[in-house]
């Protein structure tokens, strides 16, 4: 028996998969295709203070080894959220992540205010890094001293697991890093999207509506494992890598670098049972190898 | 659970070349072909490590005897090329039945399908399903040239009537096909308690949905979108809703379609 057991600030995880923010809906969507309560946590989709109806078509391309996308957050809002989206949500056994965004500085402590009166949620990733949305977005992680404020403000409201999540699309996210650490995050969760573009040479159109979206897939690894790698070696506090992950071998890879966990994203996308077969192939490997706890495998990288 | 859409791993029982760069492919699986209803469809990953998204594909009829169902593609891109080149006995992933089905409503006493180029695809499933509906079926099928056409014979024998239209005249009638749908609805005295049901070009469509509003008609279209998943996970397939909310103004294409009323969605920009 592998003990695959994380800590993140005061949560316990049974095992360091996640399911990364857009990429798992609000888990219903995955209800019977995969054992979703053997996934170490469930980051819901972005919820925003208002509903949202996103962005245009087409919001999605393939381009190789990776996608483009450029949803624009749609979402029904934290209160219908609350509604609708969690009586299903608090049936499972394993942790819930809420995903916010918020427009402005103080909507973000604002969202997370009202969802902290409602029971089984374990904590929040902040999102200051879709590429995707007009107002504000990217600004909320490009700029340490913004970066620092929110995450403030949030840690004033809620006593559950805070994650900053980052974008790479900055000149150093160490920077960044330090300062959501400062800001009293338990965790950082990175990287989100790179920013990217394909034009379609017949119609001389972008393949996206929004002209450039946010690049996710195998495409990004090998720049997730770099920035997860810098960061780690700039704050105390857990990262949670994100990028790129399709297989057991890719979270293993972060893990080394010195992931606390990971997260499987666009993976869910063309096979629902990712992270589960992901978790598997880790364990798989820890008894190969002779090794009782996956956190003996974080962070033992040769260098 | 039976009938849950689910990821299968399905064997390929034929391939075969039905009309010209037109593929059609048997695939064995009871789980999809006992509950799949017309319209709906599988979302198939290409076994290629280059290929990342899985390519969608409507059911395109079933085997009930065999528990086959059936795609029809053209060969096309990377992954429809792919798939043309597999081979009887290898296996694909599918994940199915997924999606809304064509509905027909009880006092219908004909139906009218449209269909241009591949998007006949959906309609023999749609014919087999009607089968013991014994009402008037028209089929007006449009493809650019006669070589295009496929399924002629087994659209005869699922009893519909079948008005082939060419662009080029080389088969059946010359021109475009919602022309003659048109002509078709001109020539009848009284037009309701009819169905329409439309797939195939974006044109094509936004002149079937149209005439089906000019003509007072109930119809429903398939709608072809990029996806990601198939499933409601990535949200990439927006369709533009005609009556929308404040804050709602897409459907999405995989869940809350493909197939949709005429009448609830804008297919014209």
């Amino acid at each position: 028996m592998i003990d695959a057991r994380v800590h993140i600030g005061q949560v316990c995880f049974d095992n360091p998969v996640m399911v990364a923010s857009g990429t798992f809906g609000y888990a219903a969507e995955f209800e019977g295709l995969v054992d979703i309560n053997a996934i170490g946590a469930i980051v819901t989709k972005t919820v925003t203070l208002e509903p949202r109806p996103g962005n245009p078509p087409p919001r999605i391309v393939e381009t190789p080894s990776g996608m483009i996308n450029s949803i624009g957050l749609p979402n029904v809002g934290v209160e219908q959220f609350i509604t609708e989206k969690m009586p299903f949500l608090s049936t499972l056994t394993t942790r819930i992540i809420v995903n916010v965004a918020g427009k402005v500085n103080e909507e973000f402590a604002q969202i997370v205010a009202r969802l902290d009166e409602v029971p089984g949620i374990d904590g929040y990733e902040l999102n200051y890094s879709c590429p995707n949305v007009k107002e504000g977005g990217l600004s909320f992680s490009a700029d340490p001293a913004i970066a620092e404020k929110v995450t403030k403000l949030v840690r004033q409201k809620t006593k559950r697991l805070v994650i900053a999540k980052l974008t790479p699309n900055v000149t150093s996210i160490g920077e960044i890093g330090q300062a959501v650490q400062n800001g009293g995050a338990d965790a950082i969760s990175a990287i989100n999207t790179l920013v990217g573009m394909a034009v379609d040479i017949n119609s001389r159109k972008p393949k996206i509506a929004t002209i450039t979206g946010g690049l996710s897939g195998p495409a990004i690894k090998p720049v997730a494992l770099a920035k997860v790698f810098e960061l780690v070696q700039c704050v105390n506090i857990p990262v949670i890598a994100i990028g790129g992950i399709m297989s057991w071998q890719d979270a293993l890879e972060f893990l080394i670098v010195g992931a606390r966990a990971i997260q499987v994203g666009t993976a869910n996308f063309m096979d629902p049972g990712a992270a589960t077969k992901t978790l598997d192939g880790l364990l798989s490997y820890c008894r190969e190898n002779g090794i009782s706890r996956i956190v003996d495998v974080i962070g033992t990288l040769k260098t | 659970m039976p009938g849950a859409t689910n990821d299968f791993l399905v064997k390929i029982e034929q391939i075969n070349l039905v009309a010209q760069n037109t593929f059609r492919i048997s695939l064995k699986q009871s789980g999809i072909s006992r509950y799949v209803h017309a319209g709906q469809f599988v979302n198939i990953k290409i076994p290629s490590n280059e290929i990342l998204w899985r390519r969608p594909f409507s059911v395109h009829k079933i085997n009930s005897v065999q528990n086959t169902f059936d795609i029809l593609f053209n060969a096309i891109g990377r992954g429809t090329a792919a798939l043309s080149k597999m081979e009887v006995g290898q296996q694909l992933r599918v994940l199915g039945p997924l999606g809304k089905a064509f509905v027909y409503p009880e006092n219908t006493e004909e139906i009218i399908i449209v269909a241009g180029g591949l998007g006949i695809a959906p309609f023999l499933l749609l014919l087999q399903d009607m089968a013991d509906m014994d009402i008037p079926k028209h089929l007006f099928y449009g493809v650019k040239t006669g070589s295009l056409a496929c399924c002629v014979e087994e659209i005869h024998q699922l009893g519909a009537h079948l008005h082939l239209v060419t662009e080029d005249g080389s088969e059946g009638q010359k021109g475009l096909v919602t022309e003659f749908f048109e002509k078709y609805l001109l020539s009848l005295p009284v037009r309701d308690k009819r169905m329409v049901y439309a797939c195939g070009p974006h044109p094509m469509l936004v002149k079937a949905q149209e005439l089906v509003k000019r003509f007072g008609l109930k119809g429903q279209v398939s709608v072809e979108n990029m996806m990601a998943c198939g499933f409601g996970a990535c949200v990439g397939c927006p369709v533009k809703m005609a009556r929308p909310t404040e804050s709602k103004f897409y459907y999405l294409a995989c869940t809350d379609g493909p197939v949709f009323d005429l009448d609830e969605v804008i297919l014209d920009d």
